[in-house]
C-alpha cells in the first residue's frame, strides 16, 4: 500500500460517559510529510496517531488513506509502523527476533528479511546487539531496536509516540537530529507525537498544534511560533513562555495604544479597530532589546527582581505593574537586583490577544 | 545486633522451624510409617514409629488386588490381624486413580482453552461487556458447592449422565474456570498494553497476538492455573460422591472413603490407599511450589 | 485485588460491531457459556427447585409451595442446633487457622538458610486431597490402634487408651483440628504475602522511634496486615461453614448429633432423605448467610485496622 495521503473528516473520538478524546477532527497529511502532533498531556494526539494505527475505533467520522475510507481496517491489515515511548519490544525474543517479527508475520522471505535487517542495523549501529534480548540492553540501544523494527517494515506510514521521552537530555538531542536525516532517507510519511515543544520546532515540516481534542492550528514551525492564531498556540511554544500583560486598547490622538495601569505600549494604526476592547498582551522573552530612543519609541520599563543566568543566555525578572514578565538579555549586561530597567520593543514582535476568546487579533503580530 | 541477641534470634528460629516441620511432616510421616508396616505390627500398643519389619505388601495388594477374587469365604477364612485382608473394592483403586486422571487432566486443559483467551480479551481489548464479565466471574466464586448440588444432581440425572466422567468434568469447570479466568486476567494486565499495540501493528490479529506474544509471557499464571485445577480435581470429593455410583466413575477420594466406612479393612491397607492418593499432588505442588505464589501475587501486589 | 482488574475501563459505545469486538466476544463466548451453564443456571434452577416440595421418595407429588420449604427449615429446631454446631466449629476452625497462620507466616518473613525448603513442605498438608487427610486423622484418632494414644501413652499423658472421636465432647474440636491443619498452609501464604508488602521504611522509622520487636509487630505488621486478615478470615470461614468431607469420613455427624454441622445436615436431607426441596432452600440459606457474612467481616476489619 502505498499511502500519499491521509485524511481526517470530521472524526471524533469519544469513550463512555462524556469522555472527548478528539473532537470533530479535520486534517489533511501528504505524502512524505515530517508532521508533529504537538500538545500537552489529554489533548487527543495520542489517541489520533493510534486511529491512523488503527489501534483505536473511530467514533464518528471518516479517516481515509489515499481517499479510501480505512475506519473499518483492523490494525493489523495496516501498513503502518509505529514506535512506542516504552519502545514494547518483545521481551522473550532476540533482538533480531524483534526486529524480523513483523516482517515474518507479513510473509516476506527470509533472505530478504535477514538483508533488511543487517541492513537497518548497520544503520542504527546496533549490528553488535542482534542475539541479544531486550533486557539487556540500555534506554537508547532499546529505542534504535524500536527504530529498527520499525524501518525494515518500509511502511507507507512511520508512527512515533513520544519515542524520545524516556532517554536523558543529551541523547534526545542526538535522536532528534538523526530521526530527521531518517526521515530523508526513508522518503516516508512521518507522523510524530510529542508534548516537547522544541522537538517539534526542530523535527516538523508541519506542526498541528492540538488542546483538548480540538486543533489550535496547522503550520510550519515559523508560521506557529511568529504567528500564533490564539493564546494557547502562543503560549505552548517558547520557552521560556511568552509573558502576558492585560489591559485594554485605548486611542490617544488617533493612535492606539495598549494600556495596563500606568503603562502605555503604543500600537500600529491596524490596532485601531480594537479600541475598548480588553485584551492581553503577549511579550516573547527575546523580543526585547537595550536600545530604545527616547519618546515616542516603544519601550517598557521596570524593577528588575532577580537576575537568572543560564548558561549561555541571562534572564531577568522585572516587574511591570502588576506582574513581573521575564526577559533575555545579554550575557555581558550587568543588571543588579533592584535596579530601574528599560527596554526597548519592536512593534512587529507584540502580539496581541482578545481577552475573553484568546484569539489572535490582527495588527498585533508581524 | 549483640552476640547474644543473635544468639536468640537463631535459637527462636531453629525451635520454630523444629515444630513447624513436625507439625507439618508428623501426621503424614506416620500415615507413610503405617502403610509400609504389616497389619500384626500395625496394632501394636504403643505404636512402632517406625516399622520394625517394613513390608511392601501393602502397596503390593493396591497393584495385585484385581486378581484376586475376593469371596466370602476367603474373607471370613483371612484374619485381618495376619495382614492378608484386602477389601474387595480394592481392586477399584487403580481404575478410580485413572478416572481422577483422565477428569484432572481434562479439566485443566478446559480451563486453559476457556481462560486463556477469555483472560487476553478481558485484560487487552475494551468492549461491550468487559465491565459484566468481570462482575460475572467474581460473584460466580463465591457459590458455595453445595449449592451446586441439588441442582446439578437433578439436571445431570435428567440427561442420563450420571455416573460417567463427564458429569464429573463439566461441574468441576464450575469449581475451577472462576478462580483460573481471575488469576490470569490479573497476569495479563500485569503485562504492558503497548506489547499488544506492538504486535497488532506488526501484523498480528488479535488471537496470534496472544499466542505468539502473549502466551510465552504469560507461563508462571498458566503453571498455577494447572496446578490449582489439577489439585482442585482430584481432590474433590463431594460432588464426586453425589455424581458418581459405580467403579466406572468412581474417582480416587470416593475409593478411599470406601475403604474407611468399612470396619473390618486393615488399617495398614488403607495407608497405603492414602499414600498412593497424596503422591501425585504433592509431587506436583513441590516441583511447582514457585508458581504457586508467583501466580497468585502478581495481581494483588501491584494493586 | 480486584482494584487491579477493575482498572480504568473505558468502553466505547461503537456504532457497529469492529473488529476488536467481534474478536473480543469470541475469545469470552466459551467462559461465557461455562459460567453461564455451570454457575448461573444452577443457582437460578436450584432456587426454583427450593420453592417445591419436591420429594425423590415421592416423584410424582411435586407440588409449588411458595417459601413453604424456607419456614420449615428455618423453625426446624434441629437446624438450628445444626447452626450452632456449625458456629462452634467454624469459630474454633478459623481462629486456629488465623492464628498459626501468622505465627508461621512470622517465622518465614525472616530469612534463614533452609527457609525455602520449609515453605515448599508446608503446601504438602494443602495439596493432599481432603479424603485422605480425613483418613490420615482417623487412624491418628483411632481409638484401639491410634497414634494419638500411643503417643500420649508413651508420654505419660494417660494411662490406658481412650476414646477420641466417639466422645461427644470431644468431636468438634478432633475434626477442627484435622481442618486446621489442612488450611493453615493457605493462610500463611496469604499473610506472608501481606507481609512481604509492608514497606521496610515503616519498621526503620518505628526502630528509630525505639520500638522493640514485640511493639513493631504490634504497631506496625498488625495494622499493616488488616486487609490480609479479612481476607483470611472470611475465606476461611466460608470453608469451614461449608465444610463436608472431613466430617462424613470422621463422625457421619456423630457420635450421636455431636458433629451434625449444617453441610452434613443439608447432605443428610438431600440425599438421605430424599427431600429435594428443602435440601435446596438449605443451601440457599447457607449461601445467603455466607455471602452475608462475609460482607460483615470485610466491613468491620476494613474499616479497623
Amino acid at each position: 500500500m502505498t499511502v500519499a495521503s491521509i485524511s481526517f473528516r470530521g472524526v471524533t473520538k469519544r469513550y463512555a460517559g462524556a469522555v472527548v478524546a478528539v473532537n470533530h477532527l479535520d486534517l489533511e497529511i501528504y505524502d512524505k510529510e515530517f508532521v508533529v502532533l504537538l500538545g500537552p498531556s489529554g489533548c487527543g494526539k495520542s489517541t489520533t496517531l493510534n486511529m491512523i494505527a488503527g489501534l483505536e475505533d473511530i467514533t464518528e467520522g471518516e479517516l481515509r488513506f489515499d481517499n479510501v475510507i480505512v475506519n473499518a481496517i483492523p490494525a493489523h491489515k495496516r501498513d503502518v509502523a509505529m514506535v512506542f515511548q516504552s519502545y514494547a519490544l518483545y521481551p522473550h525474543k532476540s533482538v533480531y527476533e524483534n526486529i524480523a517479527f513483523g516482517l515474518r508475520m507479513r510473509r516476506v522471505d527470509r533472505a530478504e528479511i535477514d538483508r533488511r535487517i543487517l541492513d537497518a542495523a548497520s544503520k542504527l549501529a546496533i549490528s553488535h546487539l542482534l542475539q541479544r534480548r531486550p533486557s539487556q540492553l540500555s534506554g537508547g540501544q532499546r529505542q534504535r531496536v524500536a527504530l529498527g523494527r520499525a524501518m525494515v517494515r518500509q511502511p507507507a506510514v512511520f508512527l512515533m509516540d513520544e519515542p524520545l521521552s524516556n532517554l536523558d537530555a543529551a541523547l534526545r538531542i542526538s535522536m532528534r537530529a538523526e530521526i530527521k536525516l531518517l526521515h530523508t532517507a526513508m522518503q516516508t510519511t512521518f507522523i510524530y507525537v510529542t508534548h516537547d515543544q522544541a522537538e517539534a520546532l526542530t523535527l516538523a515540516d508541519r506542526i498541528v498544534v492540538m488542546s483538548d481534542g480540538v486543533i489550535q492550528q496547522i503550520g510550519s514551525a515559523d508560521e506557529i511560533y511568529e504567528r500564533p492564531r490564539n493564546i494557547f498556540v502562543a503560549s505552548f511554544l517558547g520557552n521560556p513562555q511568552i509573558n502576558y500583560l492585560h489591559g485594554t486598547i485605548d486611542a490617544v490622538n488617533g493612535t492606539p495604544l495598549f494600556q495596563c495601569r500606568e503603562l502605555r505600549i503604543p500600537l500600529p494604526p491596524t490596532a485601531a479597530s480594537y479600541v475598548g476592547r480588553e485584551v492581553v498582551l503577549g511579550i516573547r522573552p527575546e523580543d526585547v532589546s537595550p536600545h530604545y530612543d527616547p519618546p515616542g519609541v516603544l519601550s517598557i520599563s521596570g524593577k528588575v527582581e532577580s537576575v537568572l543566568p543560564v548558561g549561555s543566555d541571562r534572564f531577568l525578572g522585572l516587574r511591570v505593574e502588576d506582574r513581573t514578565i521575564f526577559v533575555r538579555v545579554g550575557k555581558e549586561s550587568h543588571y543588579r537586583e533592584g535596579e530601574r530597567v528599560t527596554l526597548g520593543l519592536t512593534p512587529e514582535r507584540l502580539h496581541l490577544f482578545d481577552a475573553k476568546t484568546g484569539v489572535t487579533l490582527r495588527g498585533g503580530g508581524a | 545486633m549483640s552476640a547474644q541477641a543473635r544468639f536468640s534470634r537463631t535459637a527462636l528460629l531453629a525451635i520454630s522451624s523444629i515444630l513447624l516441620l513436625l507439625y507439618v511432616l508428623a501426621p503424614i510421616a506416620w500415615l507413610v510409617s503405617s502403610s509400609f508396616q504389616s497389619e500384626r505390627e500395625i496394632v501394636s500398643k504403643p505404636p512402632h514409629w517406625l516399622p520394625q519389619e517394613p513390608t511392601i505388601g501393602n502397596f503390593a495388594a493396591i497393584f495385585t488386588s484385581h486378581e484376586r477374587s475376593v469371596t466370602y469365604e476367603t474373607r471370613r477364612a483371612t484374619d485381618p490381624a495376619s495382614g492378608g485382608f484386602v477389601p474387595s473394592t480394592a481392586k477399584n483403586l487403580l481404575p478410580s486413580l485413572r478416572n481422577s486422571f483422565i477428569v484432572a487432566c481434562t479439566v485443566v486443559v478446559l480451563n486453559l482453552l476457556i481462560g486463556l483467551p477469555a483472560g487476553y480479551a478481558v485484560a487487552k481489548i475494551r468492549f461491550r461487556g468487559r465491565q459484566a464479565s468481570i462482575y460475572a466471574i467474581l460473584a460466580t466464586r463465591v457459590i458455595p458447592d453445595i449449592a451446586l448440588v441439588v441442582p446439578f444432581f437433578l439436571f445431570i440425572r435428567n440427561l442420563g449422565l450420571l455416573d460417567t466422567l463427564a458429569s464429573l468434568i463439566v461441574t468441576y469447570l464450575a469449581i475451577t474456570v472462576p478462580f483460573s479466568v481471575f488469576i490470569l486476567i490479573n497476569y495479563f494486565e500485569s503485562l504492558p498494553d503497548e506489547l499488544d499495540k506492538a504486535a497488532r501493528v506488526d501484523g498480528c490479529s488479535r488471537w496470534q497476538t496472544m499466542t505468539k506474544i502473549f502466551l510465552p509471557l504469560v507461563t508462571p499464571s498458566i503453571v498455577a492455573v494447572i496446578l490449582f485445577a489439577f489439585l482442585v480435581s482430584w481432590n474433590e470429593f463431594l460432588l464426586a460422591l453425589m455424581f458418581t455410583q459405580t467403579p466406572q466413575s468412581q474417582t480416587l477420594p470416593i475409593v478411599i472413603a470406601s475403604f474407611t466406612s468399612d470396619f473390618t479393612i486393615s488399617f495398614s491397607f488403607i495407608n497405603a490407599a492414602g499414600v498412593l492418593a497424596i503422591l501425585p499432588p504433592v509431587i506436583l505442588a513441590l516441583i511447582f511450589e514457585r508458581y504457586i505464589v508467583a501466580g497468585l501475587t502478581v495481581g494483588a501486589v501491584k494493586g | 485485588m480486584t482494584a487491579n482488574i477493575l482498572s480504568p475501563l473505558r468502553v466505547q459505545p461503537a456504532r457497529r460491531f469492529g473488529y476488536d469486538e467481534r474478536s473480543a466476544l469470541l475469545f469470552v463466548l466459551p467462559l461465557a457459556v461455562v459460567l453461564f451453564a455451570v454457575a448461573a443456571f444452577p443457582i437460578a434452577y436450584s432456587f426454583y427447585i427450593s420453592l417445591f416440595n419436591l420429594r425423590l421418595t415421592r416423584p410424582n407429588r411435586i407440588s409449588f409451595v411458595w417459601f413453604d420449604n424456607y419456614v420449615n427449615v428455618l423453625s426446624d429446631p434441629q437446624f438450628w442446633e445444626a447452626v450452632q454446631r456449625t458456629v462452634t466449629f467454624s469459630v474454633m476452625a478459623v481462629v486456629t487457622t488465623t492464628v498459626l497462620g501468622l505465627l508461621i507466616a512470622l517465622l518465614l518473613n525472616e530469612d534463614f538458610p533452609g527457609r525455602r525448603i520449609l515453605s515448599a513442605l508446608l503446601l504438602i498438608p494443602w495439596a493432599i486431597p481432603s479424603v485422605a487427610n480425613g483418613l490420615m486423622w482417623k487412624w491418628i484418632y483411632d481409638s484401639s490402634h491410634g497414634a494419638l494414644n500411643g503417643a500420649l501413652f508413651q508420654l505419660g499423658f494417660i494411662n490406658s487408651y481412650m476414646v477420641w472421636l466417639g466422645d461427644a465432647s470431644r468431636t468438634l474440636a478432633l475434626i477442627a483440628n484435622a481442618f486446621v491443619w489442612k488450611e493453615v498452609p493457605l493462610a500463611t501464604i496469604l499473610l506472608l504475602i501481606g507481609m512481604k508488602a509492608i514497606p521496610a521504611e515503616l519498621y526503620a522509622a518505628a526502630k528509630v522511634d525505639g520500638a522493640n520487636a514485640m511493639r513493631c509487630f504490634l504497631h506496625v505488621t498488625l495494622p499493616a496486615l488488616g486487609p490480609s486478615f479479612a481476607l483470611v478470615i472470611v475465606y476461611e470461614t466460608m470453608m469451614a461453614i461449608r465444610h463436608f468431607d472431613l466430617f462424613f469420613l470422621l463422625t457421619e455427624g456423630g457420635p450421636g448429633d455431636a458433629s451434625h454441622v449444617i453441610a452434613w445436615h443439608i447432605y443428610v436431607e438431600t440425599f438421605r432423605s430424599l427431600s429435594f426441596g428443602t435440601g435446596a432452600a438449605m443451601a440457599y440459606i447457607l449461601a445467603l448467610a455466607t455471602l452475608g457474612l462475609s460482607y460483615v467481616v470485610i466491613r468491620i476489619l476494613g474499616r479497623r485496622l
